[in-house]
């Protein structure tokens, strides 16, 4: 009787030990980076602190790809991975940086915005770390928000800088409610100055911020701009829905601060656009939360909500495939770019060699990884 | 009852049918035009641009108030809530209720024809929307309605009732014929 009495700590703790062993393994595989290869139209390599040098040697460095021309033209850029539980912002990031050759003006992608959310997920939301693309390339499932190891605690209420207005606690790690950001602010609001920093100095002519958001979000499927982007924006929509694509065009509230189409739009020069595209795995309703959803974005609950008919966006039976969302992003992303190139002829980009929709529901994402 | 009874009542039932759609449908829409938005979504934006395309002048002004309408002939209400709208525009639901309300009121005062535009399809529909939507479809003389956001006839069984003629259309773009058709800019 003793033995055993002796023997059972002993156990549990052996035990403790494993999964203590099988969970910090799984948590620091979320510290391996994704690997991105560039196309070969990459002409520079930079990281996020040659533009606040305090975000040296932290998790907010993101890498920052650029394709110059050496064509005088117009400037553009595209963040991924603001939201890095938004997965076909991050891809349709990846798959511009890996296809891409610009042949007048300049492309600056950063593919990874919020690279520190990219090492955690959502608490008690059941999301998978990582997904697969053809079993080949690994890619980080996020967080929606900054890692709280690198940002901590939150405060109770957030007070946006320099607004003063306030949001929940939580917020203060969405680097889309942080822009315009601050040099020596929060780790958040510091990654949001850098970003603004490199908007000016690169004299950025149109900026993009890929998201998505779960079917039952009102602004789903939509080009959200500035107002001084309405006239492109609008210009697109025509241009979208003429090649079959539904958007919603939305003005930017100018009483809700923080948002990149807001902020970068009233601090620079540039013309904003966020987009969004239909997440099941972003959903209340969904079910089963793993890489299947991501992927093929099929969920049996939404389905049924369709059947019931009580979604109002359009959710299709087929599922919201990944290469349905990243296809929506590019096709937009060109579009919102002819009708650039169309207002201001005398400042264009040319880019080729960008996959479009049909490209990607024929091929498959894999076809344009390297 | 006799062959001519019969044909009487049927005649008669026509015209009674009938006469409020025609009468509707030959309405002359004037210059100038002022477009508006009930519910601030953006695409206010959208009908402006249709306008251009067919090169009618007019003006768009989101927020739209009694005194713009002075010298205008023809209102265009473009239907659809958004709630980024509302923000980008700085007002509560309420404020934009009682500004269409007064509009619409103002409108009738002064005979100003009203044609309400419902171009954002199901995304434009729902509670939030609705109420926006069935104030301006039930003040129109005529609507030009993308068909998806008419999938249960919500815009349909309102022009039946009021007796105005709808144009329903696949997409946006597509508004530019009825347009052209109504401003007789063919």
């Amino acid at each position: 009787m003793k033995a055993i009495t002796q023997i059972r700590p002993i156990l549990l703790l052996i035990c403790a030990g494993v999964l203590t062993f099988i969970a910090a393994k799984e948590m620091l595989e979320m510290r391996k980076p994704d690997i991105i290869i560039p196309s070969e139209g990459l002409t520079q390599k930079r990281k996020l602190s040659d533009y606040l040098n305090n975000l040296l040697n932290t998790n907010g460095n993101s890498d920052i790809y650029i394709f110059d021309s050496g064509e005088p033209g117009a400037n553009v850029l595209v963040l991924g991975g603001t939201h890095p539980n938004e997965p076909a912002g991050f891809i349709s990031a990846v798959v511009m940086t890996e296809n891409v050759r610009v042949m007048k003006g300049k492309l600056i992608v950063i593919p990874q915005a919020c690279l520190s959310g990219f090492s955690t997920t959502d608490p008690l939301e059941g999301s998978p770390q990582e997904f697969f693309i053809n079993s080949k390339r690994r890619f980080r499932f996020g967080s929606r928000v900054s890692n709280p190891i690198d940002q901590w605690p939150d405060p109770l209420v957030y007070l946006h800088y320099p607004s003063k207005q306030k949001l929940s606690g939580f917020e203060t790690r969405n680097l889309n409610r942080a822009y315009p950001g601050k040099p020596n602010g929060t780790f958040t609001e510091r990654v949001a100055y850098a970003i603004v920093q490199l908007i000016k100095k690169e004299k950025i002519n149109i900026a993009f911020d890929l998201h998505e958001a779960a079917p039952e979000i009102p602004i789903i499927n939509a080009i959200v701009t500035h107002e001084k982007g309405k006239d492109i924006a609008a210009t697109s929509v025509f241009n979208l829905e003429f090649n079959g694509f539904q958007y919603a065009l939305e003005l930017s509230p100018t009483n809700f601060r923080g948002l990149s189409h807001r902020e970068w739009g009233d601090a620079t020069d540039v013309i904003p656009f966020l987009m969004e595209t239909s997440n099941p795995i972003q959903g209340r309703l969904r079910g089963v939360t793993n890489q299947n959803l991501i992927i093929n974005g099929i969920d049996k609950f939404y389905n049924e909500a369709v059947q019931l008919n009580r979604l109002r966006i359009t959710y299709r039976v087929e599922g919201e495939s990944l290469a349905h969302r990243v296809g929506r992003h590019l096709e937009a992303f060109i579009e919102i770019i002819n009708a650039y190139n169309e207002i201001h002829p005398d400042n264009t980009i040319i880019i080729e060699n960008l996959p479009n929709y049909g490209d990607l529901i024929n091929n498959g994402i894999e076809k344009f990884l390297n | 009852m006799s062959n001519t009874k019969f044909l009487f009542i049927i005649v008669m039932l026509n015209i009674f049918l009938f006469s409020g759609i025609y009468s509707q449908s030959n309405i002359v829409f004037e210059k100038p035009v002022l477009i508006t938005s009930a519910g601030q979504s953006a695409d206010i934006t959208l009908a402006s641009m249709l306008c251009k395309k067919i090169n009618l002048d007019h003006k768009a002004i989101s927020t739209a108030k009694e005194s713009d309408l002075s010298g205008i002939k023809t209102l265009i209400i473009v239907a659809g809530y958004s709630s980024k709208g509302l923000g980008a525009a700085g007002v509560s639901r309420e404020d934009e209720l009682k500004r269409i309300k007064s509009l619409i009121s103002a409108a009738k005062n002064n005979k100003i024809n009203i044609i309400m535009m419902h171009l954002g399809g199901k995304p434009r529909r729902g509670n939030q929307s609705d109420e926006f939507n069935k104030l301006a479809a039930e003040a129109a003389n005529y609507m030009i309605v993308v068909k998806q956001g008419d999938e249960d006839k919500f815009f349909s069984k309102i022009a039946e009732n009021k007796k105005v003629k709808i144009d329903l259309i696949e997409k946006i773009a597509d508004g530019v014929n009825p347009l052209k058709s109504i401003f007789n800019l063919n």
